[in-house]
């Protein structure tokens, strides 16, 4: 661990939760576009922020501590998997003190502090929304698991940093489909975790869309900043996640252009997400397990390929 | 003359299991006293209880393991009966009682069967001779069979786990948190000391014989306490789930010891061992927390709860530990313990039999979609309970209970957050009961440092302790960024579309649960009925102007348990044919009956002469 290893480790951290509110307001700027609207800034998930953090918070009379504590729970889990991600050029530092079995526990001790923070106002929106997302999540995390197993299977380390250095050095020729499928399956927990079309819509208000936004519904101020930040961060983690083990490319070069290519890769899958978003209809919750389904089964797909061949 | 009793290292672990679930549950049992009506009854079965578990993992020989174990049975099925007498619960606690007494004893004719040939009709003989007989005996798998039977039905595995629900929430609370968070493992504990002493080397049907037990208690379990609204049989069903992802961790075990992957096997039986110890941890506190909410609200039903969180706040937190725990959240120590069930899962890619090899993603996914549906039943259980507005007048009107209680609460917490700090230096100690058990020693595999849990799979390291610090650093980080801001708070009602915030209008337990129960359904075959009342009802008995204006209904939901529907009545059903069929041929004419009587005399005869001749 030298000096420059260490800042460029420092310097990816602090440039994924730097540009997490411009690559969800990408999105939407992008989906804007091509519904003919006219786009908003990608900067508005700054002003956005800013706003939140300046202005006064209300809180709910019937909310209990728990509303206090939990915007806290819900992003600081988050916030720890940054410091594990994998890293995006050579000879950058990486902790791998973890794997990714943690880190999918850590999602998912944000999204349960996240559901119990629905639970707290006393709102019918918080309730319907926890209970969507336990449902949701209750399907995501088998595929999440098996996605782990076969990606470990062909980078030969279930650390996610080794892994996906292993992968950037080797890509698995000889179980491409076994990838391939893994990768299909991972891209779909990525967009069912994140909460976008056709799971859910994030920019929906109605009651009967509704799954991540009826949580949140009654959070003002700090707390809302707090919850809006820890989205824009975990959909930054799932597309480095992504980009860094299903995409393992430019690893090797030059750090400045390893780190062009990284953000080249965050913004393709941007464009693929905002695309997917645009030419789909959301899913009926009930239609939903069927996606997760076809996730699921293509991690046992991968699996079982990679076995065989 | 062998001694009766004698203290071995696996003994050892159990009796410090024992009591680590007990010295808690006194405390709380001795504020919990006043409560009870028959205290000399309760006292009297409730030590002659702990008693007989220490006897039972402490026997040396069959005579005395099972006079234990049937004292243990029946000071239980006592202790159950507590509340018996009492005019409104009586029935369905003696009806559970019954069900209870039944299943216990059911298992125990199993168990003397096997103690039987395995001692050769020796009931003295120590457990260490006991080897040497059982090689003249040419079934091994007839006392896997038995032994099977015998203590799976006592540690609730499906299919003989269908008493549980019905036992735990009848017992008063701290009873059961001792069945749940003790009982059920001292069943485990004879699994361990009777396959290791006496049918050692295993073939491999049997490993995986307990893995597909085990996953499917797992899943069997999770799903029914999902749509339980009883609070405490949520919990008696998620120690269903429990006991199956222990028994999952010991066929993996099995099935590495068959492989011959000695260090493998190792681990995975540490994974079972140090799940034993979480579970009893969580599973007690949640226990007494639920026991804390019982004496308070006199209700168990999860409907009438809510807000609890403002009035009992310190049973709230400690229920809320529990549950992170439980639901295998990192960094608590039931994520560890599952996670080095997900470890041993993911070293089957060593195996050579394929068929195999492709077997366990199965065994994962059950696995894995048993700790989602875990996070869903949990998040429901403190929810509905804790969180929102108190949902009746009994909610409303609870208070923290006396400080005995309280103590025993937090003694338990005491003890989950020991055993996840210092669960690398006590995963050392499981290394050691382990290695007396098959002679293999991974302590320098698993636990190189004393912070950090290491598995064998390339890279699969986790150190709870570094990220519960992180977790708190950049909490408290984010607190201090908020402390600079300066900003003004302000407190309003809940947006309700414009009316007034009302408990009705909250998610219900049942309701939170109906995504996983309509997806489910075939497993559930829940019977919905909605009875709405006629409009002439509302114009009669006005509400006041300003609440909305809803009509009166009422929501029934029945569920069918799988298992309950299918085995058990189907059985009863089956035996109640033949025995009216028989009842029916025989009973107009004698000569029939007495051809029938012929021919039961002959079978029996002819059974027996095959029996001797083998």
């Amino acid at each position: 661990m030298t000096f420059s290893t260490l800042s460029l480790y420092i310097l990816t951290l602090i440039l994924l939760i730097l540009l997490a509110p411009a690559l969800t307001g990408f999105i939407k700027a992008l989906k804007m576009y091509w519904l003919f609207k006219r786009p908003v800034s990608i900067w508005q998930g700054y002003r956005d922020f800013n706003k939140l953090i300046s202005k006064e918070s209300v809180v709910s009379q019937e909310a209990s501590a728990m509303t206090t504590i939990a915007p806290y729970l819900v992003l600081s889990p988050l916030l720890l998997i940054l410091f594990f991600l994998p890293p995006v050029t050579q000879g950058a530092f990486y902790l791998n003190v973890v794997d990714a079995f943690t880190i999918t526990g850590l999602i998912s001790l944000s999204a349960f502090f996240l559901m119990l923070l629905g639970m707290d106002q006393g709102s019918a929106f918080g309730g319907m929304g926890a209970s969507r997302e336990a449902f949701i999540s209750a399907l995501v995390e088998p595929a999440m698991i098996l996605n782990i197993f076969a990606i470990s299977l062909m980078a030969q380390n279930i650390g996610i940093s080794s892994a996906a250095i292993h992968l950037a050095h080797h890509l698995p020729e000889e179980h491409l489909a076994s990838f391939l499928f893994a990768g299909i399956s991972f891209f779909i927990l990525l967009i069912a975790e994140n909460g976008r079309i056709p799971v859910d819509n994030p920019e929906t208000h109605l009651e009967l869309t509704m799954v991540h936004e009826a949580m949140t519904l009654d959070l003002t101020g700090w707390k809302l900043a707090l919850i809006e930040m820890a989205s824009s961060i975990k959909f930054m983690i799932f597309a480095s996640l992504f980009v860094t083990l299903f995409l393992p490319f430019g690893y090797d070069l030059p750090v400045a252009l390893a780190f062009l290519i990284f953000l080249l890769k965050l913004l393709a899958v941007a464009i693929t997400v905002a695309w997917i978003e645009v030419n789909t209809a959301k899913l009926r919750l009930f239609k939903v397990p069927n996606l997760l389904g076809v996730a699921i089964v293509l991690a046992f797909l991968s699996l079982i390929t990679f076995y065989v061949t | 003359m062998t001694p009766f009793f004698q203290l071995d290292t696996l003994s050892l672990l159990f009796v410090a299991l024992i009591v680590l679930g007990s010295v808690p549950n006194l405390f709380y049992t001795a504020g919990y006293l006043p409560h009870i009506q028959r205290k000399t009854h309760f006292l009297v079965h409730y030590f002659a209880f702990i008693g007989a578990m220490i006897g039972v993992v402490t026997a040396n020989t069959p005579m005395a393991f099972l006079f234990s174990w049937e004292v243990m049975s029946l000071a239980s099925w006592q202790l159950i009966l507590t509340e018996g007498k009492n005019r409104q619960e009586g029935l369905t606690t003696r009806k559970a009682a019954r069900f209870y007494f039944f299943m216990t004893h059911f298992g125990f004719v199993f168990l003397l069967l096997f103690f039987l040939i395995a001692s050769q009709s020796n009931l003295d003989l120590p457990f260490s001779e006991m080897a040497l007989s059982i090689q003249a005996f040419p079934y091994a798998w007839l006392l896997f069979l038995f032994l099977a039977l015998g203590l799976f039905s006592k540690a609730g595995v499906v299919p003989l786990h269908v008493w549980l629900p019905y036992a735990h929430p009848a017992a008063p609370s701290p009873v059961s948190a001792l069945m749940s968070g003790v009982m059920l493992k001292v069943a485990l504990y004879a699994l361990f000391r009777f396959l290791f002493e006496t049918l050692h080397p295993w073939p491999l049907a049997w490993g995986v014989t307990v893995l597909l037990l085990g996953s499917f208690s797992a899943l069997v379990g999770v799903l029914y306490a999902l749509t339980e609204r009883d609070i405490k049989a949520l919990l008696a069903n998620s120690s269903i789930e429990n006991i199956g992802i222990i028994l999952m961790a010991f066929g993996m075990g099995m099935i590495f010891d068959t492989l011959s992957l000695p260090h493998l096997s190792s681990f995975a039986f540490i994974a079972a061992l140090f799940h034993i110890f979480n579970h009893m941890s969580f599973k007690s506190l949640l226990f007494m927390g639920a026991g804390n909410i019982l004496h308070q609200t006199h209700t168990k039903n999860m409907e009438l709860f809510g807000g609890l969180i403002k009035s009992m706040p310190i049973t709230a937190w400690t229920f809320l530990i529990a549950a992170l725990s439980i639901s295998a959240l990192p960094p608590s120590n039931g994520f560890i313990s599952e996670w080095m069930l997900f470890q041993s899962m993911m070293a089957s890619q060593a195996f050579t039999d394929i068929t195999l090899k492709l077997a366990l993603p199965f065994a994962m996914f059950s696995l894995a979609m048993t700790s989602g549906l875990a996070i869903a039943t949990f998040v429901k259980a403190f929810g509905i309970t804790f969180l929102g507005l108190n949902r009746s007048e009994n909610a409303a009107h609870a208070k923290e209970v006396n400080v005995l209680m309280m103590s025993g609460l937090l003694l338990m917490t005491g003890v989950l957050i020991g055993l996840m700090l210092w669960a690398p230096a006590f995963l050392k100690l499981l290394d050691g009961v382990v290695y007396s058990l098959n002679g293999q020693r991974i302590a320098a595999d698993l636990v190189p440092t004393s912070f950090s849990i290491h598995a064998y799979n390339p890279g699969a390291v986790i150190s709870p302790f570094w990220l519960l610090i992180g977790l708190i650093a950049l909490t408290s980080l984010l607190v201090w960024v908020k402390s600079q801001l300066k900003l003004q708070t302000r407190r309003s009602h809940t947006w309700a579309c414009g009316n007034r915030v009302q408990a009705v209008n909250q998610y219900t337990a049942a309701g939170f649960a109906a995504p996983l129960r309509r997806y489910f359904q075939s497993l559930y075959q829940a019977e919905e009925r909605i009875e709405s009342q006629a409009q002439s009802v509302h114009i009669e008995d006005p509400l006041p102007d300003d609440a909305p204006h809803f009509k009166k209904g009422q929501h029934h939901l029945i569920i069918h348990p799988l298992f309950e529907r299918s085995l058990y009545h189907g059985t009863v059903q089956l035996l109640k044919r033949i025995s009216f069929w028989i009842y029916h041929w025989t009973h107009y004419e004698k000569f029939r009956y007495t051809y029938f009587i012929l021919v039961l005399l002959i079978l029996v005869l002819l059974g027996y002469r095959l029996g001797v001749t083998d």
